[in-house]
């Protein structure tokens, strides 16, 4: 087996003479966490559609779980939870009601409901009806929803908006553990910082094109943005060692990506520096150099 | 819900459940049954005397006002039937899961269905069984099939209006919208349209025999609606236009027919319209 869950190759999708997306390419394996990053706009939607089977590419090919073609026809095949941007479900239903509901749709068995409410912290609330609920409690039973057939691919568009950070931090636990039991996993979100230590690669999207795709380190290395190393009496060593000055900009030294390794290298051996601090870029900041420079992800895109 | 297997059936069962928890239900049916009670029993009094109309007149006289309410009654149930869900983000969740739009609509038109037969079913069922328990002059019989006819023809009336407010709530982006359009269906279609017919019919117009006016007839669901009703009562006491549209060549059946020729012409409409959404 070992099949890609998601494979999508060289996707284009035309409305009229307007371009949503242009030759994207990407896939997701089991156990991963992909970060969907963009303005937007930028065509993060339209690629969730696609992996849905709700809209059909005008070129390219779309695998998920070995199906290929057109979706509709293969949904019915296919285990997916999905839970959509700012869903709202229906107020005069009860939380267990509308689980019911899904689950019934999906034939899942009932206990699997119960499971998941007990789960998900909201058996005191279970028979109350969702106008009563809060933006977080909302947004766990959608979570619930999207998992109730524990699904081999799990699609979240913007899981965390409007979250307080406990809440933010219990959705990407229950991710978490998902991801860990092989599930392939796709968030499509605004909250970089949020996403950064949760996920395993990132695609970042423009205009309906991939301007990046890879790691937190291999989209580091794609980006103009540089690595800054700090240690104890940094501006003293600076002074005497013409090397180092080369790399001091702004009170710490600041290298490559492609110049790490060398640096550490040269700290612990020439200068015998073991107790330094590495300041690697952050996802946010690589996005916004992205964003500003898109032509300097073109290689890291190969 | 996790009872039944069908996606039709749960999706229509969820309906059903939302109807009775926004008090739809509840609200309709006490508005039928006030109006249904209101005409049998209280109809007279404009006469000055207290009395209980004959069947034909009764019937005639419930369907002359049910062709008012009972479009605007089913508009109201299902105007957001997908632009709500649509606005809400759940169309999006449905259509992610295992299941065909032509399932998800025929849930939601199988759960507006029951809901607008129970509604009418309570109130004009009621309305029959008071006038079966005081009325003497009425034959059971006789007063069970006029008001299971009435009752079929209501329904089958307000299955074109939800099948009308579908195929706009598909094609609508906001729910106001959806309501604004729907209302002026319904001025088109119940009052415009009715009146227009009813003044063609009266102005005795060279062009108008019973040829045009049986196809002027038949592009209206309302006014088949009337036509079906003082057909059922054989012309009942109707008088002047009305008379011409009991006179209309269609037959009962035909007019059945011509009815649910055009729930299925909107049906495919409907799944046509729903098919192509744009998501």
């Amino acid at each position: 087996m070992n099949e890609i869950p998601i494979k999508l190759t060289d996707i284009g999708l035309k409305y009229d003479d307007f371009t949503a997306l242009d030759g994207v390419s990407f896939e997701v394996e089991s156990g991963q966490t992909m970060a969907l990053l963009g303005h937007n706009g930028a065509g993060k939607s339209s690629l969730i559609k696609i992996i849905l089977g709700l809209i059909t590419p005008s070129s390219g090919s779309v695998n998920i779980m070995g199906s290929q073609g057109k979706l509709s026809h293969h949904k019915h095949k296919i285990n997916l939870g999905y839970l959509p941007e700012d869903v709202s479900f229906y107020d005069k239903l009860t939380g267990r009601e509308v689980l019911n509901y899904f689950a019934a749709l999906k034939r899942v068995r009932p206990t699997r409901v119960a499971d998941l409410i007990d789960e998900f912290g909201l058996g005191y609330a279970q028979d109350r009806q969702l106008k009563t609920y809060s933006k977080g409690m909302k947004q766990r039973l959608g979570v619930a929803q999207a998992i109730l057939s524990e699904p081999g691919i799990l699609l979240l568009d913007e899981p965390t908006v409007g979250l307080d950070p406990q809440a933010s931090k219990f959705l990407y636990g229950k991710i978490n553990q998902l991801k860990q039991a092989g599930c392939a996993v796709v968030v499509s979100t605004h909250e970089l910082s949020l996403v950064e230590s949760h996920m395993d690669t990132a695609l970042i999207m423009s205009k309906g094109r991939r301007l990046a795709l890879g790691t937190s380190s291999e989209l580091s290395a794609g980006s103009s943005i540089k690595t800054g190393i700090e240690f104890a009496e940094l501006a003293s060593w600076v002074e005497r060692d013409h090397y180092l000055r080369r790399f001091f900009i702004d009170g710490r030294l600041q290298v490559e990506s492609a110049q790490k390794q060398q640096m550490i290298k040269y700290l612990v051996s020439q200068c015998q520096i073991f107790d330094f601090t590495l300041h690697k870029p952050k996802l946010e900041d690589i996005y916004h150099d992205l964003m500003m420079h898109p032509l300097v992800d073109q290689s890291a895109q190969q | 819900m996790n009872k039944l297997t069908s996606p039709v059936l749960i999706i229509a069962a969820k309906e059903i459940c939302d109807c009775s928890r926004n008090h739809w239900m509840g609200f309709m049916g006490s508005i039928f049954l006030l109006l249904s009670l209101s005409v049998t029993f209280a109809g007279s009094a404009v006469t000055g005397s207290l009395y209980l109309p004959d069947l034909a007149s009764l019937m005639s006289s419930l369907s002359t006002i049910s062709v008012f309410i009972i479009p605007l009654a089913a508009i109201l149930l299902s105007y957001d039937s997908f632009v709500g869900e649509d606005e809400s983000g759940t169309l999006l969740l449905l259509l992610s899961y295992p299941l065909t739009r032509s399932q998800i609509l025929c849930g939601k038109l199988l759960g507006h269905m029951t809901v607008m037969l129970l509604a009418t079913g309570f109130s004009f069922g009621l309305t029959a069984i008071l006038l079966l328990l005081i009325g003497e002059q009425y034959q059971a019989s006789e007063l069970i099939a006029a008001f299971a006819q009435f009752l079929l023809s209501s329904n089958l009336l307000a299955l074109t209006f939800i099948l009308f407010s579908y195929i706009v709530s598909l094609k609508s982006t906001e729910k106001a919208k959806a309501v604004g359009c729907l209302l002026l269906v319904w001025f088109l279609f119940v009052l415009i349209y009715d009146l227009l017919l009813l003044t063609i019919l009266v102005s005795d117009l060279s062009f108008v025999n019973q040829y045009v006016v049986n196809i002027l007839i038949a592009l209206s669901p309302t006014d088949l609606y009337r036509a079906i009703n003082l057909m059922a009562i054989d012309g009942g006491d109707a008088r002047g236009s009305l008379a011409m549209i009991s006179q209309s060549d269609w037959g009962l059946a035909g007019t059945y027919a011509l009815m649910l020729s055009w729930i299925a012409v909107l049906s495919w409409i409907s799944h046509g319209v729903f098919k192509r959404k744009r998501l």
